[in-house]
């Protein structure tokens, strides 16, 4: 174990209030430091990394980008370049956004980015918004008093030396699961709520005035400020050839622990759990991520290209297990409801069927279910598959499906009146009241 | 009544056909606030409603077409074709057929935004196809105005019956439009319905989850 800091930054989601960020062997802190310090100011920041190569090419810069590999960190994993470069192409000039919405509840490590090193990401913010010629940028940050002042000050601390060229701007997202989605995202900034469009996008997305917008994670930005200074090949030394780089992960451990961790990718999914967990499953990549088999997880590095035939992906980075002695089926119907009930509600199979998915969960979840359930369950999964314009639905059957094959013996259990489950203690962090009124999506 | 004959067959084609398209241009206006409302019809799921509306709407240009064709070529009264598009330019009974010409304009222009639809913006198209609520009653005042024999018979009640269809659906839809559940509460509000009073725990083996069980499964594919 490496270094070990608390935050004093409360976590919106869950609320269990401070939480702990420990290192696993293997560790990296490319983009936190290894210190312990909770907060880099610009003065500690430019010592560390030292000042950001303005003036360089934008050309050259998202060559770099290709060269490097770097993917999105928000969950997509899809290649930064090729948005850079669409946004570089498209007129009129984009506003360039750094997404910092994570409105995945077990997801805490890009308000850990932003609380401990804004400037990174203020960094990378100024590089996308230098290639594609924006002279805005804005911040978009999950709605935390605390949060806010902190990135308020850092942007500030930047103007005060005019080493910006494009001026930042900083905008609440609402807790709400989909307030990242780009869509949602360039809705929330016309000034509109922060729903998903209706159509799957076609290139960048588009403020209310035509205006294209460039979402990057808050992590994305954060590895580019780094790739604009130290080149493709240092990025190069972390993680896989496939798949190079550090990514940050939320770690959720078997006792309750919860951690903000920086590895490789294609780190050995054994090294971030605890070397004796009392662990019968893992979950990989959060609520639209995928369950696995507690020794088939281990066995597996975190790395699409390994997860990806198994249905499962890295995604935004969660890795939580499910403790030995909780129901896994109960767990997941708990999750379930929670994304039936983020439906933006504009898709006919995505309000109507998660519901009805998430009551048939439940159901499998209590004792001696009808078995009505499981095949309502597998039928209304695959109405709802691919019929949304946003990947809720898939997402969130992913999800579902994955813990019907894995929790295979537990759905047996219960159809005897049995659960292995000792503990009804619920597990998996979710907000404590989902909010629901219109307002909370703008 | 006098039997059809060379000389009447196109007057009695144009009237026929202009009444059948009255009476389909009401049900694509009955569908089409049921498909707005997401309502549905006894037996038939969801898609199928939208898939009538649209089907009948194509049928009802094929009438339409007729109708004002056979109109045209009929030697019995001069209207002309540019009089068909152009409101009350017709000499023959210009203010009725004028009326019939704004609402074939109007048609026209519902139909091509939604043959384009794909490449529209949805707000574009949604406020062209609002357009429909002054088509229809522009084609009812036409079918009124210009047609001698409707105001008692066959055709008036014809007539009548279209008429509080679409009040009827109007009506209906006004109703429904009151008590909207809003988007992001629409998954919340199914969400309470489905899980209705299930027992936490079995009273008895065997007679457990009647009520959870039949809350679940009572709902078909349809619905989705």
């Amino acid at each position: 174990m490496t270094g070990c800091l608390t935050l004093p930054f409360p976590a919106p989601v869950p609320a269990a209030g401070d939480y702990v960020l420990t290192g696993p062997d293997g560790g990296l802190h490319r983009l936190l430091p290894a210190d312990g310090a909770a907060q880099v100011d610009l003065t500690a920041h430019l010592a560390r990394y030292g000042a950001l190569p303005h003036r360089a090419e934008p050309r050259r810069i998202i060559a770099e980008v290709e060269a490097a590999g770097l993917t999105g960190r928000g969950g997509a994993a899809f290649p930064a370049y090729r948005k850079l470069t669409a946004a570089a192409n498209a007129r009129p000039t984009p506003v360039v956004v750094g997404n910092g919405a994570e409105g995945e509840p077990a997801s805490s490590k890009d308000r850990s980015l932003l609380w401990i090193s804004p400037h990174l990401v203020l960094d990378g913010l100024q590089i996308a918004a230098a290639t594609t010629g924006s002279r805005t940028a804005v911040l978009y940050a999950p709605r935390n008093e605390r949060l806010h002042q902190r990135l308020a000050l850092a942007i500030a601390e930047r103007a005060a030396v005019r080493m910006d060229t494009a001026a930042v701007e900083l905008r609440d997202a609402p807790g709400r699961f989909l307030a990242g989605e780009e869509s949602a995202l360039a809705s929330h900034l016309t000034g509109l709520p922060a729903l998903p469009g209706y159509r799957p996008a076609r290139g960048l997305p588009r403020l209310g005035s035509g205006q294209p917008v460039l979402v990057q994670n808050v992590e994305t930005l954060a590895h580019l400020a780094l790739i604009a200074r130290y080149g493709a090949r240092w990025f190069r030394t972390a993680g896989t050839e496939e798949e190079p780089g550090s990514m940050l992960a939320t770690l959720h451990h078997a006792d309750g622990r919860m951690g903000v961790v920086e590895v490789p990718l294609g780190i050995p999914v054994a090294q971030l759990l605890g070397p004796r967990e009392p662990v019968q499953a893992v979950l990989i990549g959060g609520y639209h991520g995928a369950w696995l088999p507690a020794d088939q997880a281990a066995t597996l590095p975190l790395a699409n290209a390994a997860l990806g035939p198994l249905g499962a992906t890295v995604g935004a980075g969660v890795v939580a297990v499910l403790p030995a002695d909780r129901c896994g089926l109960g767990e997941t119907a708990r999750v379930a409801r929670y994304l039936a009930l983020e439906s933006a509600g504009q898709c006919g199979p995505c309000f109507n069927g998660l519901p009805r998915i998430a009551a048939a969960l439940d159901h499998l979840a209590r004792p001696r279910p009808d078995r009505r359930a499981r095949a309502d369950l597998d039928r209304w999964a695959g109405l709802v598959e691919g019929r949304g314009a946003c990947h809720h639905p898939d997402g969130s059957v992913r999800f579902i499906r994955s813990a019907l094959r894995v929790f295979a013996a537990e759905t047996a259990l219960h159809e005897q009146g049995r659960c292995s489950g000792t503990n009804p203690q619920p597990f998996l962090p979710l907000p404590s009241s989902p909010p629901l009124a219109h307002t909370d999506w703008s | 009544m006098t039997g059809i004959t060379h000389t009447t067959a196109l007057w009695y084609a144009s009237r026929a056909t202009g009444v059948v398209t009255l009476v389909l241009l009401t049900a694509v206006v009955v569908l089409g606030m049921l498909v707005n409302r997401q309502g549905r019809l006894p037996g038939l799921p969801r898609f199928a409603v939208t898939g009538l509306h649209r089907n009948i709407s194509l049928l009802s240009v094929v009438f339409l077409a007729i109708h004002v064709l056979t109109a045209i070529v009929d030697p019995y009264v001069t209207i002309g074709l540019a009089a068909t598009v152009i409101p009350f330019a017709s000499p023959y009974k210009p203010f009725w057929l004028g009326l019939g010409a704004l609402s074939l304009d109007l048609i026209a222009a519902l139909i091509l935004t939604s043959l384009a639809r794909g490449r529209m913006s949805r707000r574009a198209w949604r406020s062209i196809h609002w357009l429909a609520y002054a088509a229809w009653p522009l084609a009812v005042l036409h079918s009124i105005g210009s047609n001698t024999d409707s105001r008692s018979g066959v055709m008036l009640m014809v007539l009548v019956g279209c008429v509080l269809a679409a009040g009827t659906a109007l009506a209906w839809r006004l109703s429904r439009m009151a008590r909207e559940v809003p988007r992001p509460r629409r998954a919340a509000a199914i969400l309470t319905q489905m899980s209705a009073p299930v027992p936490l725990r079995p009273a008895s083996p065997g007679r457990t989850h009647e009520t959870g069980g039949h809350q679940v499964t009572a709902t078909t594919a349809g619905q989705l």
